[in-house]
């Protein structure tokens, strides 16, 4: 029986056994590769944040370069994560620097003000404060809130909130270089570019409200998602996206930011999406199967809830039994001998090494899938080269019941 | 001979003293008093630094309004005023810091406590062998 249908692929169904198989296959994968995969990961993230920053600033020449990319973005991937961060800010400082000294002086404190204030008590989600003007630049920053709201914790409002003032600071460096450019190097006019920058971070009100409504989703899908209910991550993510939507169009409504109400839905959209995706790698779990109990010890009540997860097993074979070798009357090693898994009773019979092919799926896989757990079964061998003396029904009995 | 329970234990061990154990036994060196109190101190540090870079960014913004009005400006009112802004900010950031503080300590004893019940658990296993 096919739990639930997830995609299609060349008119083919992939089920939800299949899902989790693969799920598994990419956990091993990456259990086997951490070592090459996560410096793989940290090189490409840093890639992609500083060459979509230069692309988005290149007003400093000599950075807008890809071997110097390349080789920061190299750096980065044997370095903790905080040196994103910190290459990310570098670069935009010296973007800023080549456009006006005073620029780059109102975005230097502002990075300040963002480690010495906020980034001590959640460093460890440091790579949030990147992400997040990353998806901005790629329209996709919806994703953020819920993602961290599913992940993190509310401790990751600072990171966040930090990552959209990043986005704007950049977004007023970029929308006031024209002007900027044009302004001579006098005191007065440095004192106008300074005042320009401020004016543009404190009295930006999109920003603020871009701020409360991330942190504001972020706070409700995690305390939705830690709640004792059925489907809780999925209730925490669509609330999430519904109270995001709301949040802006009342910012919309009292500052008159002009938030595109098709982009804000688009983007929700696609956050689920995403969301879903990280749901199904981190709380992947079966509510059909949920058991409650209830017991009691000298000093309290206990009220358990207990929901299984969704889980496979890989097809894998294994030696179980490697014995010694005995022969009972002597008929000579080929008379008992050969595949003879098919017939469990002929084990029995049958003198000299022996192969037994067994199964090794896990019997608490999927429940309400008993059929399509069996089916995976089928596929996972393991081997038992065994004694024919012994009673075979010994050593695990269900097992050899189940043989081919 | 291998021990497949010490095994286990002991990974999960390593692993969480490699991750999270590492922050959490340099929080539990401390005791409560002390390490609430050096957090304090940063806080001060950093939001007097953060204070003074505000306070510059507000010359400077009003840059022209304070070179005018320099000579009519009561500068011990305004000095007052800055001292008590400064104040409101050194508290309050202290407040968040002594709140955050306090839960990240009791968090990171209780989580001691239970790698200590394991490596109680991990000698008696030693000892039975």
């Amino acid at each position: 029986m096919r739990l639930s249908v997830s995609a299609t692929r060349k008119g083919k169904i992939i089920s939800m056994t299949e899902l989790l198989e693969i799920r598994e296959k990419i956990k091993l994968f990456y259990s086997r590769f951490e070592t090459f995969i996560l410096p793989l990961a940290k090189f490409l993230l840093a890639f992609v944040v500083l060459s979509t920053l230069n692309s988005g600033m290149s007003y400093m020449g000599q950075l807008d370069n890809v071997a110097l990319v390349l080789i920061v973005a190299l750096t980065c991937s044997f370095l903790p994560t905080g040196a994103i961060v910190f290459f990310g800010m570098l670069f935009s400082l010296l973007h800023m620097y080549a456009l006006s000294v005073e620029v780059a002086l109102a975005g230097l404190c502002m990075y300040l003000l963002m480690f010495l204030l906020f980034f001590r008590f959640s460093l460890k989600d440091s790579l949030v404060v990147v992400l997040t003007p990353l998806l901005f630049a790629l329209h996709i920053p919806y994703v953020v809130p819920i993602a961290v709201g599913l992940v993190c914790g509310p401790a990751s409002i600072i990171s966040v909130g930090c990552g959209v003032a990043v986005h704007y600071l950049l977004q007023a460096v970029t929308d006031n270089a024209a002007t900027i450019s044009t302004m001579s190097d006098d005191a007065d006019a440095a004192m106008a570019k300074l005042r320009m920058m401020i004016d543009a971070m404190i009295g930006n009100r999109e920003m603020m409200v871009m701020i409360a409504a991330f942190s504001i989703t972020i706070l409700t899908v995690y305390l939705i998602r830690r709640l004792s209910i059925d489907y809780a991550w999925t209730i925490a993510m669509v609330s999430g996206a519904l109270i995001d939507i709301v949040i802006l169009l009342i910012g919309d409504l009292i500052y008159d930011i002009n938030t595109s109400l098709v982009s804000a839905l688009l983007g929700s959209l696609l956050a689920l999406a995403a969301a879903k995706v990280i749901e199904f790698f981190r709380f992947c779990v079966d509510y059909s199967r949920t058991e409650k109990v209830q017991f009691e010890d000298d000093e309290y009540y206990y009220y358990v809830k207990a929901v299984p997860k969704m889980s496979v097993s890989m097809s894998t074979k294994t030696v179980k039994k490697i014995n010694t070798q005995h022969t009972r009357n002597g008929a000579g090693r080929g008379a008992g001998s050969g595949y003879q898994a098919r017939n469990p009773q002929a084990q029995r019979s049958g003198a000299g090494r022996r192969v037994t092919t067994e199964r090794t799926g896990d019997r608490r896989g999927y429940g309400t899938a008993r059929s399509t757990v069996q089916d995976d079964r089928r596929r996972s061998r393991s081997v038992t080269i065994g004694n024919t003396d012994q009673n075979d029904g010994a050593d695990g009995s269900e097992d050899f019941e189940e043989l081919y | 001979m291998l021990n497949e329970d010490r095994i286990i234990l002991m990974t999960h061990m390593a692993s969480y003293e490699s991750g999270e154990g590492k922050r959490n036994v340099k929080i539990g060196n401390y005791f409560r008093s002390d390490y609430i109190a050096v957090q304090i101190l940063k806080s001060v540090i950093c939001s007097s630094i953060a204070f003074v870079i505000v306070f510059a960014l507000y010359v400077f913004y009003n840059f022209e309004t304070f070179m005018q009005g320099l000579y009519q400006m009561d500068l011990i009112a305004f000095a007052k005023n800055v001292l008590i802004y400064y104040g409101v900010t050194v508290v309050g950031y202290g407040i968040v810091t002594y709140v955050i503080s306090t839960y990240r300590y009791a968090k990171a004893k209780s989580s001691l406590k239970l790698y200590y019940h394991n490596l109680k658990k991990l000698n008696a296993l030693y000892e039975q062998q």
